[in-house]
């Protein structure tokens, strides 16, 4: 690993000579201004450097300069010029705008830090504290500052608030140990190594890749988790019901009707469960037992992010990768604290009293706010900790704009569950009654909730249900008024969902708690799976069989997970992340020769999922000429050449027109004006050009 | 060779997704004829195929295996 990112010139001498400033680098735009005014009282100065916005002002004789990145501004790439070899092994760190098109905007933000980094005095690494922090603050300082990461300060903070920033920026720290951004960039460099070397030798088949309308890739920790999906998948796809007789009666006491089941579940024959409606009609029912319990049911503890995206999913139906996009705005806001934290404690340094009197002043949260305060109760810590920042909760600080619906609701989500963080165990009642009739054993149950406590500081996200018992006492006896006999069968298990997906991810220790919710999106858009409940694709299976005869340990959990623990030991100081690049490296590339030496094979395997993928995702319009077929891409299995057919040709119609051999295929959204064939834009080559494909259309100027 | 069901690859007659389709499919038999108390082969391939719980791979074989 090299750097080919360019430090910049030290022009500054003694900064005790030179008097420079003191330069803060915040993580992005809207922590920059927020650390600007809370250090300045609201009257710093901006003015644009390289085209974005830096803050100027003095404090106690001081100069300062804030200026901020765009989340990453430098990544990890391949230096060789040659995008279609692999393996590749060599990465450096480059800008990012050297990188991705579109991050030109990388390019500025580099620009102005190093302008500012060489007059001033001294740096404050203010970037968020985690390992994607650090790593951000680490890269800008060495990079974009000159060698500054050693010397640098470090400030620490949880919420964007006034009093936190003030508090932090008083009592700044020598940047600690740097083995979270040692890891962040192992991880960053090992993740572009998996990526880039499994995409080339997946995209790369000996057929030719014409018809190809994506990039086949699978990332470090995609593998797993499409793993989890195909397991899941092909259960589901195998399965095979077997029945079973589900035995209801309904009862009555003193007028009153109520439903009781058969102990035994299931009845496994269709013998038994007629033999026990036969026996059960028009008897009665003696009471043999009826007992009460109380159970106490203590407040959920604070939100971690894990958390709080499956408690969005569940409750409101948020995607995970947006509530956290969702979080990060409300942190940005400074109404929520940081949220990328794998905390479920609140600790005692935190004011609580001042955010619970801000949320007071809040019409729905007063009443709770109020009770809270006069019982001095104290809040309900979880297990999980993280040494960087606590649960998620809020500032108790009121929105200065408007929120839009998810935001306002994932907030109140929020505020609610610290509220309740605070509430008395709720008390619920459980009625378990036990009924015989002539040998045959009924049950029913009933439950209340007796003293609601915190599930009432927690709303409509309590999930309150309470069902009525059945109105009988023990020794009490009920008349059967019917018996029903329904046949059911064993239901096939459930496909996950993005919360329960999260869910699976972190109890098997894959990924990290800021890039989860990330990688499920990004088998969505890869095509590897879709719906609300997760399928798997055509695609995806062919993906995952192809790794799992060829390269298992992509879609195994257990080097995933070693490779998580290993980065895990270089946060905490305790291992070289060389090491770790270098061990993963090596399983890499053993995976890597088996892939290559069966290339053939996995190329046509996954060809031909995209074939079939492609005869649905190919479609470019409906056909003019037949009126009721589909127009779309096909490939002459003689002379391997794309053109454009009929759906219909094998009813005969005959519609057909060439396409150009190079470049990407993409269909446009609107048919041609003049002839209203489809029209696909091209690019490759020089500049993406759109053509309608009717060879004779009226449009056309030249073939 | 080619699997009888889908025409994939595979290393005998059914590839490997609709081989163990098949195996699922003659384990559940034996719950079924207990169940019921007698039930043919071929009825109960035509009870598996119009069953909503079945899953699309033991469903094609159960078509394949009611139509060879
Ligand atoms: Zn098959």
């Amino acid at each position: 690993m090299t750097d080919r990112a360019p430090q910049s010139p030290q022009v500054w001498g003694d900064p005790a000579v030179s008097g420079g400033y003191t330069l803060v680098v915040c993580e992005k735009p809207d922590a920059a201004k927020r650390v600007a005014d809370a250090l300045s009282g609201g009257r710093s100065a901006a003015s644009q450097v390289e085209g974005t916005t830096v803050f100027s002002f003095a404090k106690d004789g001081e100069e300062f300069v804030v200026c901020s990145a765009q989340g990453h501004v430098y990544g990890v790439s391949d230096p060789a010029e040659e995008r279609t070899v692999y393996p590749v092994f060599d990465v450096e760190w480059y800008p990012l705008n050297l990188v991705e098109e579109e991050s030109a905007s990388a390019g500025r933000r580099i620009a102005a830090i190093r302008k500012l980094a060489a007059g001033a005095a001294r740096f404050v690494n203010a970037c968020d504290f985690d390992v994607e922090g650090e790593t951000i603050g680490f890269n800008l300082l060495r990079y974009a500052c000159g060698g500054k990461e050693k010397g640098a300060l470090r400030a620490r903070f949880s919420t964007l608030t006034e009093e936190d920033l003030r508090r932090s920026f008083g009592s700044l720290e020598p940047q600690a140990a740097d083995g979270l951004a040692r890891a962040g960039r192992a991880r960053h460099v090992i993740d572009f190594l998996w990526g880039i070397n499994l995409s080339r030798a997946l995209s790369q088949s000996p057929l030719g890749l014409g018809h190809r309308f994506r990039t086949v890739s699978v990332g470090r920790v995609q593998g797993p988790t499409l793993g989890f999906l195909a397991k899941r998948e092909r259960e589901i796809r195998e399965f095979v019901p077997t029945p079973y007789w589900k035995v209801t009666g309904v009862f009555e006491k003193d007028g009153r009707e109520f439903s009781a089941w058969y102990a035994e579940e299931k009845v496994r024959t269709k013998a038994q469960a007629e033999e026990v409606r036969a026996a059960c009609r028009g008897g009665t029912a003696v009471v043999v037992a009826v007992q009460r319990s109380q159970v106490q049911v203590s407040p959920p503890p604070p939100f971690s992010l894990g958390d709080l995206q499956k408690e969005a999913y569940r409750a409101l139906r948020i995607p995970p990768s947006r509530t956290l996009q969702i979080a990060e705005g409300l942190y940005l806001a400074a109404l929520i604290s940081y949220p990328r934290t794998s905390s479920q404690k609140l600790p005692p340094s935190l004011d609580l009293r001042r955010i619970l009197g801000g949320l007071g002043r809040v019409r729905a949260y007063s009443d709770a706010v109020e009770e809270i305060l006069k019982s001095g109760s104290r809040t309900v810590q979880g297990a999980r900790s993280d040494p960087a920042h606590p649960a998620i909760h809020p500032t108790g600080e009121r929105p200065q704009r408007p929120l839009d619906g998810q935001a306002a609701s994932l907030l109140d989500l929020v505020v609610r569950r610290f509220l309740a963080g605070f509430g008395p165990p709720a008390r619920r009642e459980l009625v378990d009654v036990s009924m015989d009739v002539g040998g045959h054993r009924f049950k029913a149950l009933g439950s209340r909730t007796t003293f609601p406590g915190w599930m009432d500081y927690y709303g409509r996200y309590a999930g309150r249900r309470d069902q009525e018992p059945p109105p009988v006492a023990e020794g009490e006896r009920a008349g059967v008024v019917s018996v029903t006999v329904e046949e059911k069968f064993e239901q096939r298990p459930p496909r996950y969902n993005q919360g329960s997906l999260l869910e699976k991810m972190e109890s098997e220790g894959i990924g990290t708690k800021a890039t989860r919710a990330d990688m499920i999106s990004t088998l969505l858009s890869r095509g590897y799976a879709s719906g609300d409940s997760l399928t798997v694709t055509d695609l995806g299976f062919a993906v995952v069989e192809a790794m799992e005869k060829y390269a298992p340990s992509v879609v195994s959990t257990e080097l995933t997970r070693h490779v998580e623990e290993m980065l895990e030991g270089v946060e905490e100081g305790a291992g070289g992340e060389a090491d770790v690049v270098r061990e993963t490296v090596r399983t890499a590339a053993e995976q890597l020769a088996e892939l290559f030496a069966n290339e053939g094979e996995v190329g046509r395997v996954i060809d031909a999922a995209i074939a079939g993928e492609a005869s649905k995702a190919g479609a470019l319009g409906g056909c003019p000429v037949c009126k009721s077929g589909t127009l779309r891409i096909v490939r002459s299995r003689t002379t391997k050449k794309r053109f454009v057919g009929c759906s219909n040709y094998p009813s005969g119609c005959r519609a057909s027109a060439p396409l150009p051999q190079r470049g990407t295929l993409r269909p446009a959204a609107k048919p041609c004006e003049k002839c209203s064939w489809p029209v696909v834009y091209v690019s490759g080559g020089r500049r993406p050009w759109k053509l309608c494909v009717n060879p004779d259309c009226p449009g056309r100027s030249k073939p | 060779m080619k699997c009888a069901v889908c025409g994939r690859e595979g290393a005998g007659k059914l590839c490997q997704r609709h081989a163990v389709a098949k195996e699922r499919l003659e384990a559940a038999y034996p719950l079924w004829v207990r169940a019921y108390g007698r039930m043919s082969w071929g009825d109960y391939l035509d009870n598996v195929i119009r069953n909503v719980q079945t899953g699309p791979w033991a469903k094609e074989v159960a078509e394949a295996l009611r139509d060879s």
